[in-house]
């Protein structure tokens, strides 16, 4: 079970989540929804650290994650797998490395040391990452360099990465945002599976409320840094909607996919 | 996963397992070629343990030599000396920035269509990108006789041909949808250069020249050494009667500043390239 409690996080005088308090209990699929700035990037960074948290903790079963640094650190990073919006594959290397990237955090010791002097991961490694790829219809490609997919292809290779870690958790930051609808429905069939058929629990950001309906078991609304809704998708209705935001969820819905353009475009 | 799933993997995709044998003889050989040669090239120069060993104990009395630091009794020859550097660097970098502008401009492929003109300007770049300053400074104080203006000469001469390439290629990275919109609102070439282009690529060019100031200064120190003005004749004099603790009272104060420099050409860089917001 991941429990946050009373996790803040400011900005300089902008406080981006304040004092959010959320139990997910192991093997949910948890959809956090909210306009552009409402937090639910930081949010989800906050529970790998990839942002420190200015006040609260994030405990998983028990540990006080939010304490964890060096090696125990990199265990936890290893343990909660992340998925980006903007997919953050490094470019000049192959498919094949960019999925075995997933693998890094397992290599102890003198494999750790071969595999960062030469880039050579351990055979059976690369029959694992390659089976990864099969799975998604990548292996045709898994030679090329990550920078000549397209960006579904591109998530793609990123799903395999956070899968290749063996994660107990996923955090997916507006996995389909960037996405024409087919890829999308792929990526959130693929967070879909791995929660139901291997018991991951699944953070996902989304703009699409009808997306998280489809696909989650719970919603959680943000606004300015607070959770407004905790609940079941069905609960949230229009009236509930439109007296968080004031807005219709096709405003909404709208909204957000003007805002998750811009960083697209940069 | 089993050794039999790897070896299924390692039949199905064997590129993924290791690059083909052909490619790795190949990488073996010009790896092995490259340790030959440095083995070799080590030996002719007589890089051994005993000789580095005995240069690094030289060092160390040099260094003890070194200190404390004293400022000596010509601390007006010092102080001048530096100041000559500084000025040698400025007016050089000034001198070379201005005459590389139209150069630059000149070489880019973007404006100059005339492909003959513009390969023989980019090869007479590179021709004198070959020569050294130091090479262009022992011309000069043959040519204009002893002292800053030969160093002047020398940074200005060998910096122009550096920063007309430079320049040449900031310019080729100019957005051309800018440009379009001056000529579509009746610019010509004249005006397209003064207000699509040169906006676009003056705080670069600015920029680079700043960069070249830095490094002169520091450069302008060797060139006191062959008579071009400057603090490196004080520094060459002072090598020779072994006056070690003054070579290092100059070495601080030209540390010292080519730091201020450092720093007050950032700022400068700041003011005039971050005027975004």
């Amino acid at each position: 079970m991941l429990e946050l409690r009373g996790l803040t996080r400011r900005f300089g005088t902008v406080v981006a989540v304040d004092a959010v308090s959320l139990a997910v209990p192991a093997g949910q699929m948890l959809g956090i929804i909210g306009r552009s700035g409402a937090g639910k990037s930081t949010l989800l960074r906050l529970v790998n650290r990839l942002v420190e948290p200015s006040a609260g903790q994030v405990l998983h079963d028990g540990v006080d994650v939010t304490a964890l640094h060096g090696r125990a650190l990199r265990g936890w990073r290893r343990d909660c797998a992340m998925v980006f919006q903007q997919f953050n594959l490094v470019q000049r290397l192959d498919v094949l490395t960019n999925a075995l990237l997933g693998r890094l955090a397992y290599q102890h010791g003198l494999r750790r040391a071969r595999v960062l002097l030469t880039g050579g991961f351990p055979a059976a490694e690369r029959a694992r990452a390659l089976a990864m790829l099969n799975r998604f219809g990548l292996l045709a490609v898994a030679l090329q360099r990550a920078e000549t997919l397209s960006g579904g292809q591109q998530q793609r290779v990123a799903l395999c990465r956070a899968l290749l870690q063996a994660p107990r958790l996923i955090l997916a930051d507006e996995p389909i945002a960037s996405l024409d609808p087919a890829n999308a429905r792929l990526v959130m069939q693929a967070l879909r599976e791995a929660n139901r058929a291997e018991g991951i629990s699944v953070l996902v950001n989304l703009h699409h409320l009808e997306t998280a309906r489809a696909y989650c078991d719970r919603i959680v609304a943000m606004q300015a840094g607070r959770v407004v809704f905790d609940g079941a998708p069905s609960e949230l209705d229009a009236a509930r909607l439109r007296a968080i935001y004031g807005l219709t969820e096709a405003e909404l819905a709208a909204e957000a996919e003007a805002a998750a353009a811009r960083p697209a475009m940069a | 996963m089993s050794g039999t799933e790897v070896a299924a993997w390692r039949a199905r995709l064997p590129e993924a397992f290791a690059p083909p044998p052909r490619r790795r003889l190949w990488r073996a050989l010009v790896a092995a070629a490259f340790l030959a040669w440095l083995g070799w090239a080590l030996a002719q120069f007589g890089f051994t343990p005993a000789r580095l060993w005995q240069g690094l104990s030289g060092l160390a009395a040099i260094l003890r030599l070194m200190l404390p630091p004293s400022p000596g009794a010509l601390w007006g020859d010092i102080l001048r000396g530096l100041a000559e550097s500084v000025a040698m660097a400025l007016l050089g970098t000034v001198v070379a920035a201005l005459l590389a502008l139209p150069l630059g401009f000149l070489g880019a492929r973007n404006l100059v269509t005339a492909t003959l003109l513009r390969f023989s300007i980019r090869r007479l770049f590179d021709g004198f990108r070959g020569i050294d300053q130091l090479i262009w400074a022992l011309a000069y104080v043959r040519a204009v006789g002893l002292g800053p203006l030969a160093g002047v000469l020398a940074i200005a001469t060998a910096d122009i041909a550096v920063l007309a390439k430079l320049y040449a290629e900031a310019i080729e990275a100019v957005e051309r949808r800018q440009v379009e919109g001056v000529a579509a609102a009746g610019g010509g070439w004249a005006e397209r250069l003064r207000f699509g282009v040169l906006p676009q690529v003056l705080p670069v060019m600015l920029a680079q020249a700043l960069y070249f100031f830095e490094s002169n200064t520091r450069a302008a120190a060797i060139l006191g050494v062959v008579g071009a003005g400057g603090i490196g004749l004080q520094i060459a004099e002072r090598i020779r009667v072994r006056a070690w603790d003054e070579v290092a009272f100059i070495i601080l104060l030209m540390i010292v500043t080519v730091a201020a420099i450092d720093w007050l050409s950032a700022w400068l860089r700041q003011r005039l390239i971050g005027g975004r917001r």
